[in-house]
């Protein structure tokens, strides 16, 4: 129920800068993933917006009011620990009072809400155990039952499922998912992991050393990265990259990938954003799912290197020079030293400056 | 060289049936530990045995024969009848009361504050902390005399006292019955805050900062934080550092022996002062040895409670962990 904006916020830890800057609009109600690998600044950000760390720098505004100097107990945030920080000396119940009463409400209040928030999250079974004794997603339930019972306006949540095992952790992101869309609250969720960011933010927000690099829905990171950071760090694998000059042909404007031979020709949108961008060095980009390999042919000419058979698909690992990576049907039928050529969708093409790294966009 | 034997011709004669070879490793274990087991006895059993024996008789080394011969003067339990109607036996035993329900308390509540302020950074902290720690440190026979100086009619305190008050105040802390009392305790406090301040420090840093900081975002004040969640993570180490400090209390000597030896009269004679008395004053080693062992019961009834507090403490994390794996 609030919109958070961050204005040009920054954090250094004595001569260590943990948030470069940091702009960022998380809107009403949206479920916002802050991604990236660790030490990006994703987890200070977190904690400035909880209010346990102050900002070097910047503003954090809710609802447009000014946070600087407000205590963490009086801005309204749920903090959901990476832990869960349950107080292991209580019962489920008195974790979950433990909010209202510190806030001094009414004994009826506290054992309404308690109630109420019990049944939502199928708490109530266990309401007068020890809370040391229970299972890791009750935990994580009593650990967003407890932030949410005082009604908190935004929800913070820091890396909740890293210490759960992967198939638990599925069903945990479903879960999670289902909950926000009932609470409906803003929430900002820090991750490394790039499925959990995927699979339930609205928007995600892409940080490394302490830059943001991309925000935007998780399909517009994924089609469209922003640079090569980007790129290489969403899907997986990440995006292929081959470096290449452009090179003008009698068929319009192409790469010339050196032994990989000269790519097929540019959409006329990329390739007139090529020309205006003016700079020759480029990075060629195509995702592994969007290629397709065939014996011979027109396309990129490489040698297989490695058959990855990961269940579902094939990776087919192909090098020419440089390695590049293709998601294939299981039935792919090269052998390791087999010559391959790669048929890049069309549409599929992706360029990047090979000095800024920034992608260059057709219209 | 015939352990060795004996394992080997063990293991050839039966390699796979291994009740046997159980056994004659337990007896190997018992003859290699049986030094060790001798030594132990002999220094925890015996003179336990010793001072029960003693303690039933009115042996003395005056009587010119060895203590094994005590048989001799066998009083049927005469020691502990007498030392149910010794007056200066009750006092003193009253008056080491006194001092641990003053003493621990204070020490407690101090250090528990100090504990407290030093969870936070502030400037000169570490200084802080080793000016705290040194009074523990300091030799109590040492500690006995630097009170002894201060505490006189004509030394600083006397003197501070009068220069803030502008009058001549000449007060005999330690030849007043009530002040010497009043005296002993200022020394014990200021030597033993210390220990307790560290104990309870270590337990206070181990209070998980997450929860800490839950508790703050839940909308807890330093308060509530403090009696919610630190105060009842540090429970076992509350009980263990009273636990020491009731023990120690029922053993103070040095100190306060400098201090007062006691006195004035028997003003601050506490039971350890007073067995000390009868053994190098009165000589009656019978009698002082049954008052040692009511002693070493009471003190292991303390002991005993404060170690089931613990071991409870123990078991319900003991609990906690396996269900949470569970």
């Amino acid at each position: 129920m609030t919109t958070i904006r961050l204005e040009n916020l920054v954090k250094r830890f004595g001569d260590f800068t943990a948030l470069k800057t940091m702009d960022l609009e998380i809107r009403d109600g949206e479920f916002m993933a802050l991604l990236g690998p660790s030490g990006c600044g994703k987890s200070t950000t977190m904690n400035m917006i909880a209010g346990m760390e102050e900002p070097s720098g910047g503003r954090i505004l809710f609802d447009g009011r000014d946070m600087n100097g407000v205590p963490m107990g009086k801005r309204g945030v749920g903090f959901v620990f990476q832990n869960y920080a349950i107080f292991t000396h209580m019962t489920v119940r008195q974790n979950l009072a433990y909010g209202p009463k510190m806030r001094g409400m009414s004994r009826s209040e506290i054992d309404r809400r308690v109630k109420n928030i019990a049944d939502f999250l199928q708490l109530t079974p266990m309401l007068d155990q020890k809370s040391a004794k229970l299972s890791v997603n009750i935990l994580q339930r009593l650990a967003i039952g407890r932030s949410a019972i005082v009604e908190p306006a935004i929800f913070l949540l820091d890396e909740p499922l890293s210490n759960v095992d992967a198939a638990f952790r599925a069903v945990m992101r479903t879960e999670l998912k289902h909950l926000q869309k009932q609470f409906k609250q803003t929430m900002v969720y820090v991750t490394h992991d790039q499925l959990e960011a995927m699979t339930m933010a609205d928007r995600i927000a892409v940080m490394d050393h302490g830059v943001l690099q991309q925000v935007g829905t998780p399909l517009e990171v994924y089609n469209n990265p922003a640079n090569i950071f980007v790129a290489k760090f969403i899907g997986s694998p990440g995006m292929n990259l081959i470096a290449g000059e452009l090179a003008e042909t009698d068929r319009g404007l192409a790469v010339d990938l050196g032994p990989w031979g000269l790519s097929p020709p540019l959409p006329d949108d990329l390739a007139n954003a090529a020309r205006a961008a003016g700079s020759r060095a480029v990075q060629y980009g195509f995702r592994p799912e969007e290629a397709t390999l065939a014996s011979e042919g027109q396309g990129l000419r490489a040698r297989v290197t490695f058959v990855e058979r990961i269940g579902a698909r094939t990776i087919v690992h192909a090098e020419s020079g440089q390695p590049v990576k293709i998601v294939t049907e299981n039935d792919v039928g090269f052998a390791v030293g087999d010559a391959v050529t790669i048929v890049p969708a069309p549409g599929a093409v992706r360029l990047f400056d090979a000095a800024s790294t920034a992608a260059i966009r057709g219209a | 060289m015939s352990a060795t034997e004996t394992i080997a011709a063990t293991a050839a004669a039966a390699p796979r049936t291994l009740p046997p070879v159980d056994r004659e490793s337990r007896r190997l274990g018992f003859r290699l530990t049986l030094p060790t087991q001798l030594l132990v006895l002999f220094i925890a059993v015996f003179p336990l045995l010793m001072q029960l024996y003693i303690s039933l008789t009115d042996w003395s080394p005056l009587d010119g024969v060895g203590w094994w011969k005590a048989w001799q003067s066998w009083n049927n339990f005469a020691n502990y009848t007498d030392l149910l109607e010794d007056r200066r036996w009750w006092g003193a035993l009253w008056r080491t009361f006194i001092i641990m329900l003053v003493c621990v308390p204070a020490e407690f509540l101090l250090a528990l504050g100090l504990a407290t302020l030093f969870m936070d950074d502030f400037p000169g902290k570490q200084i802080f902390y080793s000016i705290l720690l040194m009074p523990m440190m300091v030799v109590p026979a040492v500690a006995g005399y630097m009170f002894f100086m201060l505490f006189q009619s004509g030394g600083p305190l006397n003197g501070i006292l009068s220069a803030l008050s502008g009058m001549d105040i000449k007060i005999a802390w330690l030849s007043d019955p009530t002040l010497a009392l009043v005296a002993v305790m200022v020394a014990d406090i200021w030597q033993w805050t210390p220990l307790m301040f560290l104990i309870l420090l270590a337990g206070l840093v181990g209070v998980p900062e997450d929860q800490l900081k839950a508790a703050t975002l839940l909308g807890a004040s330093w308060r509530q934080r403090f009696f919610t969640i630190m105060l009842p993570r540090i429970k076992t180490i509350m009980v263990i550092a009273l636990a020491i400090r009731v023990i120690e209390i029922f053993k103070i000597f040095d100190t306060l022996y400098i201090m007062t030896g006691g006195g004035p009269g028997v003003a601050t004679e506490t039971i350890s002062v007073y067995i000390y008395k009868v053994t190098t004053q009165d000589l009656i080693w019978g009698y002082v040895a049954a008052i040692a062992l009511v002693i070493l019961i009471a003190l292991s009834v303390v002991a005993v409670f404060a170690m089931k507090r613990m071991e409870a403490a123990r078991n319900g994390d003991a609990v906690a962990r396996k269900g949470a794996r569970a």
